[in-house]
């Protein structure tokens, strides 16, 4: 849905539950991310929904919140205390961060108030998929994307030769699109990892200081490593 | 109104004054009546005793008289003859015969100033002329009398106007800043605030019941008003997001750099129409409590100097210098919700300020605030209140972006939290700006 180059980062397709009982917005959402090449499957309430992910191997369950037979946490919970350690986001209509804190105490992995754009919905997916696979490295010291480098130990940025100085902030920022590169990072998503702030400002406050680190990363340079993904986010990636 | 009053006033005054005159005039009758009763009684005594004893007998009677303490205010003459006599005066008052007692000077002494009387002069038949009187000024010492009477009729009559009118109005405005407050109160957002109504059936009450009865049908609009727009927000986000994913699939479709163009553009007013929908219903949610309660002890100087290092490189961007005061200073509040009240505070200076927003914190006995000042136009003191309410957006602020929901989130915020938001001028405020100040206070 207006990225797909995406649909190369993750060359085996990724299965997801799609657990929503509202089925206008799981046509919606399955729809969405069946065009982004993910393999959907569906339940509409929760005793399914976890039936199916405690059953089968999937990489990620979008888990809605309110559901009928079985609540979304409850489920969540069923699913964790069964060992079942499938990457999890919920859905919910509440949003806020009294329900943000209770999901994410309860096992999830990631947290979407309703509604959402799909191309946050896609992201945080895309995130999960591949933190599944592995591909993630977040452990690693020393992070590296094309001639860029930075050292989680002693704080230091390099590109190529070139000594980058930068902000406390600054060096969060690029530390977490390192972390994701190849991904598509939504301003939220910035917003929550770097600032962990849950709220929308609506204004382009997170793209200005994307520009200001972009300028020390890319200025000068041949390859550019930042990217602006068109109403979604960004990407830092060599491409 | 006052014209009438003092109208009725100086009418009051003047009939009263009118029945003081036509007192006195009576009662100055009565009294000349008397005396001209009097001085017809003692002539008469004269002239029988002149006639059963002839004019010996007068004479002693007269002499008898002088020095009399009888009634030394009655005076007798008898001139024209060989030997006039006098009583009680030094000298006989210049008389044409008449058959009724006229004013006279009455002259006492060398040394004494002569006096006012009334006397009667008539002629004997051997030729003398008999003269009797009474001193006193009659009519000048009524006059004095009643113009006393008048002075301080007036006198008392001011006092007591006055006094009665100050009364009246001080029960007047007494009522009416009753009414009044309760109307502030309204107007300042109390929907639930009321007038007491008793049931006296005066003018007064009939304008409480009747402002009750306005201010419940404004109370029942607004609720209705509040929940239509909730739901009709809460309807809108589905088409929003169905909108924007037929925005979504349409980009996957076409290359056309223009439609591409096109999309984006709407995909991003498609994604500001649901911000703007998910704040109002937040709003309502604040506004309602119906929040989890997320609290704990911050510093809000810390709160503030991360959203100031959050909005930072925007500012410069806008070419505004981001200052900041801050004082350590701890609330119990929820910071999430809190710093989305501050960022909305900061992103509405930016917008409207022109070079510079200060962002301070200040602490006193029991409270602590959040003062965000900018050097812009500022909100005129009518329009505050206004600007706090959902969807209204001043004139000033059409052409710029937003919903108009800023500020009415950070309100709701504020009072979830026990505290308030107050707009005010910077001019004065010490901050060295002179646009708007808002300020967010909080309990400590």
């Amino acid at each position: 849905m207006g990225h797909t180059s995406e649909r190369e980062a993750h060359s085996v397709s990724a299965r997801i539950l799609l657990v929503e009982d509202d089925s206008q917005i799981a046509d919606y959402i399955a729809r969405g991310l069946d065009q982004e090449g993910f393999v959907v499957d569906r339940a509409d309430n929760g005793r399914d929904g976890l039936f199916m992910a405690t059953d089968s191997q999937f990489d990620v369950v979008v888990l809605d919140r309110m559901l009928p037979a079985m609540d979304g946490l409850t489920v969540l919970k069923a699913m964790r205390a069964a060992e079942v350690d499938t990457p999890v986001l919920m859905l919910s209509a509440l949003g806020s961060t009294d329900d943000r804190v209770s999901g994410l105490t309860a096992g999830a992995d990631d947290y979407l108030g309703k509604p959402f754009s799909f191309a946050e919905l896609l992201a945080r997916v895309q995130a999960l998929a591949r933190r599944r696979s592995g591909v993630t490295r977040v452990q690693d010291t020393l992070l590296r994307c094309d001639t860029l480098e930075l050292d989680r130990l002693t704080r230091a940025v390099r590109r190529g030769t070139r000594k980058i100085v930068l902000q406390p902030r600054e060096f969060r920022l690029l530390e977490y699109m390192m972390q994701h590169q190849g991904e598509v990072v939504t301003r939220t998503m910035l917003l929550e990892a770097v600032w962990d702030y849950h709220f929308d400002p609506g204004t382009n406050v997170i793209d200005v200081h994307i520009s200001r680190l972009r300028r020390k990363i890319d200025d000068g340079e041949d390859r550019v490593l930042f990217h602006t993904v068109r109403g979604a986010g960004y990407r830092l990636a060599v491409d | 109104m006052l014209l009438l009053v003092a109208g009725v006033f100086v009418l009051q005054l003047m009939s009263s004054a009118g029945a003081i005159f036509f007192l006195r005039g009576q009662m100055l009758d009565v009294v000349r009546a008397d005396r001209v009763r009097q001085v017809l009684d003692v002539r008469d005594d004269l002239l029988a005793t002149y006639l059963q004893g002839g004019r010996p007998a007068l004479a002693q009677m007269i002499v008898r008289q002088q020095g009399s303490a009888a009634d030394p205010t009655v005076f007798i003459a008898l001139t024209g003859g060989p030997n006039p006599l006098l009583s009680n005066l030094a000298r006989a008052p210049q008389l044409p015969v008449a058959p009724n007692p006229r004013p006279v000077m009455v002259h006492l002494g060398p040394d004494i100033p002569d006096i006012e009387g009334m006397a009667i002069a008539g002629q004997m038949s051997d030729g003398e002329r008999l003269i009797v009187g009474v001193m006193g000024a009659t009519e000048r010492r009524f006059n004095l009398a009643f113009a006393t009477a008048a002075g301080l009729t007036i006198l008392v009559a001011v006092a007591l106007a006055l006094a009665s009118a100050l009364l009246l109005g001080l029960e007047i405005s007494r009522r009416t800043f009753a009414i009044a407050q309760t109307a502030e109160q309204f107007a300042s957002g109390n929907f639930g605030a009321r007038l007491p109504e008793s049931r006296s059936g005066d003018g007064f009450d009939h304008l409480r019941v009747q402002m009750n009865r306005m201010a419940d049908r404004i109370d029942t609009l607004v609720s209705e008003l509040g929940a239509v727009s909730v739901s009709l927000a809460h309807d809108l986000r589905s088409p929003v997001a169905r909108l924007s994913a037929a925005i979504d699939t349409a980009l996957d479709r076409v290359d056309e750099p223009g439609a591409v163009e096109a999309l984006h553009a709407a995909r991003e007013n498609a994604d500001g129409l649901r911000r703007m929908l998910d704040t109002a219903i937040e709003i309502t949610r604040l506004e309602g409590g119906a929040v989890a309660d997320q609290r704990a002890p911050i510093d809000l100087a810390a709160v503030v100097q991360d959203m100031a290092e959050l909005y930072e490189p925007l500012a410069e961007q806008s070419g505004v210098l981001l200052h900041t005061r801050l004082a350590p200073a701890t609330v119990v509040a929820d910071r999430e919700l809190l710093s989305r009240a501050i960022a909305n505070l900061i992103d509405n200076a930016l917008k409207y300020g022109a070079h510079a927003v200060l962002l301070s914190t200040t602490t006193g006995p029991g409270w602590a605030e959040i003062a965000v000042s900018d050097d812009g136009p500022g909100i005129p003191e009518q329009s505050r209140n206004r600007a706090m309410e959902r969807f209204v957006r001043l004139d000033n602020a059409r052409t710029l972006p937003g919903g108009g929901l800023g500020l009415t989130m950070v309100k709701a915020v504020a009072r979830l939290h026990g505290g308030d938001l107050l707009l005010s001028d910077a001019v004065g405020a010490g901050t060295g700006m002179r646009g708007l100040l808002a300020t967010l206070r909080l309990p400590a």
